[in-house]
């Protein structure tokens, strides 16, 4: 639990770390649009040294990616027998017990496995190297165009930053719960199966109930200090873009491109 | 029987940018069947030390002995569950880890678990109820209705219940009210009188320390810096000056008694304390 990495910001100093958060988020949307334009081999290889070499610029390690691999591997491994059974395109790869395995098969999970690795990478990258706040700060801003529409922007921006606030939080309560379960005896590693989803339930329930118990804390002590969502307020923090984040989001917008072209091409 | 720590080490988060040494170097011995308290300024490592005792974290190196059960660092510990039963923790806030519909059920719940019979566990379960000072009449009560003293208790009942032969808890008298905290240490010192057990208890009040322990260890910045009896511990002042203590209003007032050239020495209740006054102001 402690190795815990998804969505967790941690403080080095790196120039991805600088950027402005709504470039940053920008980007990020950018990049996830290249990963689903079925750009072929090429395009992947193209991919996948970009978003290393930004995981390594922002200092991040690498092998927090491949443990965040691993809980989706019965994922993987379910799908490509999926496909195995399905698809039935390409060359014949080779037969196992008079079942035709083809090349596309494989192909497909092997794509969807960089897709997902390549999601991952770059939405950790941008939460590990963006503050909470600032995060919130510029999805806020980036959403306020929509509220012509009647979109609550700020009221959302304080959902998602409250929702992520809580996540280290939630981590750590969890971590508590589950210590004090098993110093009475619940075993989730070893126990047998019935034990073990007694002990599951030891531990959702205190972990409801505390939940619950948080956010009407949290709500009264909002709302005591005068909270009220549709106030104008002013900001103590301002968000600056830089010339680097301009170029950041046109080579994003250049990587698309690119992208587009190379899969119009094979 | 024994409880040692053999230089032992914690780091949290090793390799990440939150890597914290928690505990350096730990050399301790716990002595059995008494009553041995933790102090120290918070961040000093106390919860961490208290987690090592029945194997939640395991330390990064050095030793750990309890009783006739030994955990290495770096070395895969099996099966404990059987320390687990042994040693009894209670963490800070035990009211949290209730969950069972009735009070009855969430104190057999850990007796359960260790494999004791249903209506074996139901019948400890009272008895624990009753050593709390709560009666029967809680027992079909949901442990989620009861108000956070009595959530305690029950908290405390459900350790105890697994009849452990070391008590550990964390700051068992936070948040409670004077009445309620004194309740609660007073079970405590008669746990370790009457049932014989070894009592360890994590805690920030110094009348409590004097009261009610007989050892005391105190933890500075994830070292060990005493270990000495209690008597010892309030009688030289060097050491509360030193840790910025400020030590029980009854050993103060004797000291302030010594200053004014009133004998007091040998007096260890305030109203022997009143008789001595009244007997030298004569």
């Amino acid at each position: 639990m402690a190795s815990f990495t998804l969505g967790k910001y941690l403080p080095y100093n790196s120039l991805i770390h600088k950027m402005d958060p709504r470039a940053k988020i920008i980007v990020m949307m950018l990049l996830l649009c290249a990963i689903f334009i079925p750009a072929g081999f090429i395009g992947y290889g193209i991919l996948v040294v970009i978003v290393t070499s930004i995981v390594l610029v922002s200092k991040l390690n690498l092998k927090f990616v491949v443990n965040s691999m691993k809980p989706m591997m019965f994922m993987l491994v379910f799908l490509l027998i999926i496909n195995i059974l399905v698809i039935k395109t390409g060359p014949i790869l080779f037969s196992l017990f008079s079942l035709d395995i083809y090349l596309d098969a494989i192909m497909q999970t092997f794509y969807i496995a960089i897709r997902l690795l390549l999601m991952i990478m770059i939405t950790t990258c941008l939460t590990a190297t963006t503050k909470p706040l600032e995060l919130t700060l510029g999805i806020e801003d980036l959403l306020k165009p929509l509220k012509v529409v009647k979109v609550p922007a700020h009221e959302i921006a304080m959902m998602i930053s409250i929702a992520l606030r809580f996540i280290p939080t939630l981590i750590e309560e969890t971590e508590r719960i589950m210590k004090a379960q098993a110093s009475r005896g619940v075993d989730l590693q070893e126990g047998k199966i019935k034990e073990k989803i007694g002990g599951i339930l030891s531990l959702i329930v205190p972990l409801f109930v505390s939940s619950f118990q948080r956010a009407e804390e949290l709500a009264f002590a909002m709302e005591a200090r005068g909270y009220s969502p549709g106030e104008i307020r002013t900001r103590y923090k301002q968000l600056h873009m830089k010339y680097g984040d301009y170029l950041a989001i046109v080579f994003g917008v250049l990587l698309n491109i690119v992208m587009l072209t190379l899969s119009m091409v094979f | 029987m024994s409880i040692e720590f053999k230089k032992i080490d914690y780091t949290y988060s090793v390799n990440t940018p939150f890597q914290f040494v928690a505990l350096k170097q730990i050399d301790l011995n716990i002595e059995m069947n008494k009553v041995t308290a933790i102090i120290g300024a918070t961040g000093s490592g106390k919860s961490t030390l208290v987690q090592q005792l029945n194997g939640l974290i395991l330390p990064t190196s050095g030793q750990l002995i309890v009783n006739d059960f030994v955990i290495n660092a770096n070395v895969k510990v099996r099966n404990l569950k059987s320390l687990r039963k042994n040693v009894g923790l209670v963490f800070q806030f035990p009211e949290y880890q209730l969950f069972e519909e009735s009070i009855i059920k969430d104190i057999a719940f850990g007796p359960k678990n260790f494999g004791v019979p249903e209506d074996e566990a139901n019948k400890i379960a009272k008895a624990s109820l009753k050593l709390v000072g709560l009666d029967e009449s809680y027992l079909e009560k949901s442990p989620l209705d009861l108000s956070g003293g009595q959530k305690r208790r029950v908290a405390i009942a459900g350790i105890l219940a697994m009849e452990p032969d070391v008590l550990v808890l964390d700051e068992p008298t936070a948040g409670l009210d004077p009445q309620g905290a004194k309740q609660m240490m007073e079970l405590f010192k008669k746990l370790n009188t009457v049932h014989n057990k070894t009592v360890l208890l994590v805690t920030h009040d110094m009348e409590h320390v004097y009261n009610y322990c007989d050892n005391v260890v105190v933890m500075k910045k994830g070292e060990v810096f005493l270990n000495s009896s209690v008597n010892t511990f309030f009688e030289n002042t060097t050491y509360l000056d030193e840790l910025n203590i400020l030590a029980p209003n009854i050993i103060r007032l004797k000291n302030m008694l010594k200053n004014h050239n009133i004998d007091v020495s040998g007096c260890d209740d305030i109203h022997s304390i009143c008789d001595k006054i009244v007997k030298e102001l004569k």
